[in-house]
C-alpha cells in the first residue's frame, strides 16, 4: 500500500551563526507511519522537527504540509494546524491545575459570557486522562503534586487531540519509566495504525526505535545519511549498521568494560551507615577506592535519593554519611572532602545553562584557584581549556554558553567540573541520560580510567545494560529497599535482574 | 561579506550594551546640542559640578547594588537607610565635632541590616524584597520619630568644614576607588563569581559547593557599606539631613541599573559597568531636561518614556515557544 504524503521537506538549510545545523535536508513523512529519527547529539534531528513544529525557522528551503506550502510562525500555530510536539524538557505550567494545563490556550471552549466553567473543564480533562490510560492523574489537582513523569504524561494528553495529524515525540521516553513508556507506545501505535496519523519519533534508545518504528532515518552532521525500511531494521546486523551510519566510522566493539576483575582497594572511600530518610529505612553501603558500584531499579525506588544523601543534599532522619571518618552534612563538606556529584537533572541542577563553559567548570574549584582572594582569569581559562581538550567538548571557545551546547557536550561539561576538581569519589546519577553513542562510549572509557586511578564511583542508572557493563557490584532496589546484590560476571543477564526490580 | 556577518553577530551579542551605552551617548549629544538653543549649556563648570553631585550618590549606590542585583535579589530599604545614616552622621557630628562616630555607627547598623536582609530571604524562603520592605518601613518610622523629637524637619551640621564632599575631584576619586574595589571583588574573587552563579541557578550553585546563605549575606554587606559611603556624600554635599533625604533612592537605583542594561534576574550578564552607565544616563536626564524647557513636573513622563524605550530594546524578543 502506498502511503499518502503529509509533510514534505525540501532543501532545508539551517545555520546558527557560523554553525550549520542542517544542510540541504530532504525528507518526506507519510500518513500512518511511525518514523524514527536517530543521530548523535547535534546531528540535526531535533532541528528538523522543531522547524516543522514552528519552534524555529529554517534559514532556507521549503516545506509542504497536506500539499500546501507550510511556514508556521509559532508552535501554537502549528498545533492548531495539527502538528504537535512533545519535548525532552518539562513543558507544563506550574501552580495551576492539571485541567488548566491540558486546555491551556483553549479555555474558550468552556467559557460562557467570559466565565470559564472549571467544572466542565475538569470533567473534560478527566475524560481525556481516562482515555489515555492515565486515570490516576486527577484533573482538578494542582499540577505541582505530580512528579516529572506524570507531568510528561499530562503534556502528552495536552498535545494529542482529535485534530492532531502529526505528533513529534522528541526524546520523551528518557523521562518515563516502564509504565509511562508503555502508555506512550500504545498511543503512538494507535495514532499510526488506527487513526492513520504520522508519528515522528526521536530517541537515543536503539532498542526502542527498532521495536516501534516502521521506518528509520539516520542523520549525521545535519545531513541525512541513510534510511532503513522495516525489513532492514529487523536484519540481524541492523544495530551495527545504524551505529556505523550515525558515527560515520566503525566505533569498534569496545563499548563497556571488557574485564571482569572486580578487585579494589580495601580502603573505604565512602560509607553510608544506617541511613533513614523518607521511606528508606536503615540503608547501608560501603564504597571502596577503585570500586564501581552500580545502583539500579525503577525511577521511584529510592536510588536517586541515596545519591543525594551521599552528597549531603538531604536532611537525614537517621544514620550518617562518612568519608575518611568525617560526617558529610552539606554539599560544601562533600566537595571539600573530595566528593563530586552529577545530578540526573542536568539542565536544572548539574549545570548553570546561562553561563559559559568556563564558569561552569571552574565553579567548584574557585577556592582552590584563589590566591588570597584573587582569582587569576588565566588560571580559570587554563583549567577550562584543559578540560575542553581532554573531553573534546565541541564548542567555539570556553566563553560559549552551556545552553548552546548539545546534550552530550553539556554532560561532558558536568563531568569536567569534577575532573577539574580532581574528586576522589564521584556519584553519578543517570550519567548517560539523553546522550548519544559516541559520547556514551567516551564516558564509559572515562569511568573505567577513573577506576584504574583508584577513584570510587557510585553509578546510579535506570539502564540495566550499562550497569551490567560497567559495575563491579550491582545493588538493586525496589520500593526503597535493597532486594538483591549482584557481582560483576559475564553470565549476568538483564532478565536475571529485572525480577528484583519490579 | 564575512566581516559584515561577524559584525551582525557582534551586534546581536552586545545588544544590551549597545542599548545602554547608546542611550547614554544619545543623551549626551542631545543635551550638548539642544540647551544652547535655549541659551544654556551643560558644559559649564557649574553644571558639571551639579551633574557630578547628582551622579555621585546614585552611582555609589548602584555600583554596590550590583552585588545584590546579580543574585537576582532586590533591596528597597536603600532610601530609608540613607535617611537614617544621614541623620546619625549630622547628630553625632554636632555632638562630638567629628564625622567619624556617626560613620562608624552607620556602618554597624548597615552591616546588621544587611545580614538580616540577606539571611531572612534565604532562611525563611521568602522573596528577597520582603525583608527589605520591612526595613524600609522600620527605618522610615525611626527617622520620623527622630525628626519629631528634634522638632524640625531638617537638621544641619554646624561649625565643620565639609568642603571635601563638595569637591567634584573628591567625588570622582571616591567613585573611581569604589568602582575599582567593587570590580575587583565582582570579577576577580569568589564573592562576585559566586554571586553571579547564585543568580543564574541557585540549585546548581549549591551543588557546586556554594554556601547560599553565606554568599548572599556577603553580597548584602558589600552593598550596605556602599550605602554608608553614598550617605556620606548625600549628607556632606548640603551639610544637612532631612526627613525626605533619600526618598525614592531605591527606585532610582533600580531604574539606573535597568537603564545600564542590568538583567533584573541577575546571573552571568550582570556587570559593574551597568551601574555606572545607568547612573550617568539617569542623572543627565535629570539635569538636562529642565535645561531644554521641560517643566520639572513633566520630567517624570520623559524619564518614563526613556525607560520604556530601553526596556523594549533590551528585552528578549518572544520566541514562538509554548509556555514552559
Amino acid at each position: 500500500m502506498e502511503r499518502e504524503t503529509i509533510i514534505e521537506v525540501k532543501n532545508m538549510h539551517k545555520a546558527f551563526g557560523p554553525t550549520i545545523a542542517l544542510k540541504d535536508v530532504n525528507i518526506t513523512f507519510k500518513k500512518g507511519e511511525i518514523r524514527g529519527l536517530i543521530g548523535e547529539n547535534g546531528s540535526g534531528k531535533s532541528t528538523v522537527t522543531s522547524i516543522i513544529a514552528g519552534m524555529q525557522h529554517a534559514t532556507s528551503g521549503e516545506m509542504f504540509y497536506k500539499g500546501k506550502a507550510w511556514k508556521p510562525h509559532s508552535m501554537v500555530e502549528a498545533q492548531k494546524a495539527g502538528i504537535s510536539m512533545i519535548l525532552q524538557e518539562a513543558n507544563t505550567i506550574s501552580h495551576v491545575t492539571v485541567a488548566q494545563n491540558i486546555f491551556a490556550g483553549r479555555e474558550k471552549e468552556f467559557s460562557k459570557c467570559g466565565v470559564i466553567s472549571m467544572r466542565k473543564m475538569n470533567k473534560a480533562a478527566d475524560e481525556l486522562l481516562q482515555k489515555f490510560g492515565v486515570g490516576h492523574i486527577k484533573a482538578s489537582a494542582p499540577i505541582d503534586i505530580y512528579n516529572f513523569e506524570d507531568r510528561k504524561l499530562i503534556e502528552i494528553v495536552r498535545c494529542v487531540s482529535d485534530e492532531t495529524e502529526v505528533l513529534v515525540v522528541d526524546e520523551t521516553t528518557t523521562a518515563l519509566s516502564h509504565e509511562g513508556r508503555k502508555i506512550l507506545y500504545k498511543l503512538i501505535h494507535k495514532l499510526s495504525e488506527e487513526d492513520n496519523k504520522c508519528v515522528i519519533f526521536i530517541s537515543h534508545d536503539m532498542d526502542e526505535i527498532l521495536e516501534h518504528c516502521d521506518v528509520l532515518t539516520v542523520l549525521r552532521d545535519g545531513d541525512i545519511v541513510g534510511e532503513l525500511s522495516g525489513e532492514e531494521m529487523h536484519a540481524s546486523d541492523a544495530v551495527k549498521k545504524i551505529r556505523y551510519l550515525m558515527v560515520g566510522r566503525e566505533i569498534g566493539e569496545k563499548y563497556y568494560r571488557e574485564d571482569y576483575d572486580t578487585s579494589h582497594s580495601d580502603e573505604v572511600a565512602l560509607e553510608l551507615e544506617d541511613i533513614s530518610i523518607g521511606n528508606i529505612k536503615h540503608f547501608n553501603l560501603k564504597l571502596h577506592k577503585g570500586e564501581i558500584i552500580g545502583m539500579g531499579g525503577l525511577s521511584g525506588c529510592g536510588m536517586h535519593e541515596i545519591g543525594r544523601v551521599c552528597y549531603g543534599l538531604e536532611k537525614l532522619a537517621g544514620g550518617r554519611v562518612l568519608r575518611n571518618g568525617v560526617e558529610i552534612k552539606t554539599p560544601l563538606q562533600a566537595i571539600e572532602s573530595g566528593i563530586g556529584y552529577i545530578s540526573k537533572n542536568r539542565d536544572s541542577e548539574a549545570l548553570i545553562l546561562n553561563a559559559s563553559i568556563k564558569e561552569n567548570i571552574v565553579l567548584p574549584s574557585l577556592t582552590h584557584l584563589s590566591h588570597g582572594t584573587f582569582i587569576n582569569p588565566k588560571d580559570e581559562a587554563k583549567m577550562a581549556n584543559n578540560e575542553i581538550e581532554k573531553f573534546r567538548i565541541k564548542c567555539n571557545n570556553s566563553r560559549q554558553w552551556v545552553s548552546t551546547l548539545s546534550g552530550g557536550n553539556k554532560q561532558k561539561v558536568s563531568f569536567a567540573k569534577w575532573m577539574a576538581k580532581d574528586s576522589d569519589v564521584i556519584i553519578m546519577d543517570c550519567p548517560t541520560r539523553g546522550v548519544d553513542i559516541g559520547v556514551k562510549q567516551s564516558m564509559y572509557s572515562l569511568i573505567e580510567y577513573l577506576k584504574e586511578q583508584g577513584k570510587a564511583i557510585l553509578m546510579i542508572s535506570e539502564e540495566l545494560s550499562e550497569l551490567i557493563g560497567m559495575a563491579d557490584k550491582m545493588v538493586i532496589m525496589k520500593d526503597f529497599e535493597v532486594t538483591k546484590e549482584f557481582m560483576r560476571s559475564p553470565e549476568l543477564k538483564q532478565t536475571d535482574i529485572i525480577e528484583y526490580m519490579i | 561579506m564575512k566581516e559584515k556577518k561577524s559584525f551582525g553577530k557582534w551586534l546581536k551579542e552586545h545588544k544590551m550594551d549597545i542599548a545602554a551605552y547608546g542611550g547614554l551617548v544619545i543623551c549626551i549629544i542631545i543635551f550638548s546640542i539642544v540647551p544652547p538653543m535655549f541659551g544654556e549649556s551643560i558644559w559649564t563648570a557649574e553644571k558639571l559640578a551639579n551633574l557630578m553631585s547628582n551622579v555621585i550618590v546614585l552611582a555609589l549606590l548602584s555600583v554596590g547594588a550590583v552585588f545584590v542585583y546579580s543574585l537576582g535579589n532586590m533591596d528597597i530599604s536603600v532610601g530609608g537607610q540613607v535617611r537614617v545614616y544621614a541623620l546619625l552622621m549630622v547628630l553625632f557630628a554636632n555632638m562630638t565635632g567629628s564625622l567619624l562616630p556617626g560613620i562608624l555607627i552607620s556602618l554597624l547598623i548597615a552591616v546588621v541590616v544587611a545580614i538580616i536582609n540577606g539571611a531572612a530571604g534565604q532562611l525563611l524562603r521568602i522573596h528577597s524584597i520582603i525583608p527589605s520592605l520591612v526595613f524600609m518601613m522600620v527605618l522610615g518610622g525611626i527617622s520620623s520619630i527622630a525628626y519629631n523629637k528634634i522638632g524640625s524637619r531638617n537638621i544641619s551640621i554646624t561649625g565643620m568644614d565639609l568642603g571635601f564632599f563638595k569637591s567634584p575631584i573628591a567625588m570622582v576619586v571616591v567613585l573611581v576607588a569604589e568602582v575599582v574595589v567593587i570590580s575587583y571583588l565582582f570579577y576577580f574573587t569568589k564573592f562576585g563569581k559566586n554571586a553571579r552563579a547564585i543568580g543564574a541557578n541557585p540549585i546548581a550553585a549549591e551543588q557546586s559547593g556554594i554556601n547560599l546563605l553565606k554568599y548572599k549575606v556577603i553580597c548584602y554587606v558589600i552593598f550596605g557599606i556602599t550605602v554608608v559611603i553614598a550617605s556620606m556624600f548625600k549628607m556632606g554635599y548640603t551639610g544637612a539631613a532631612s526627613d525626605s533625604t533619600g526618598t525614592g533612592f531605591e527606585m532610582d537605583v533600580m531604574v539606573a541599573l535597568i537603564l545600564g542594561g542590568m538583567p533584573l534576574s541577575g546571573g552571568m550578564r550582570s556587570k559593574v559597568s551597568c551601574a555606572i552607565v545607568g547612573s550617568f544616563t539617569y542623572s543627565i536626564l535629570a539635569i538636562g531636561l529642565p535645561l531644554i524647557g521641560v517643566p520639572t513636573n513633566t520630567t517624570f513622563f520623559v524619564k518614563a518614556l526613556v525607560f520604556i524605550a530601553v526596556v523594549l530594546i533590551t528585552c528578549r524578543k518572544k520566541d514562538g515557544v509554548l509556555p514552559r
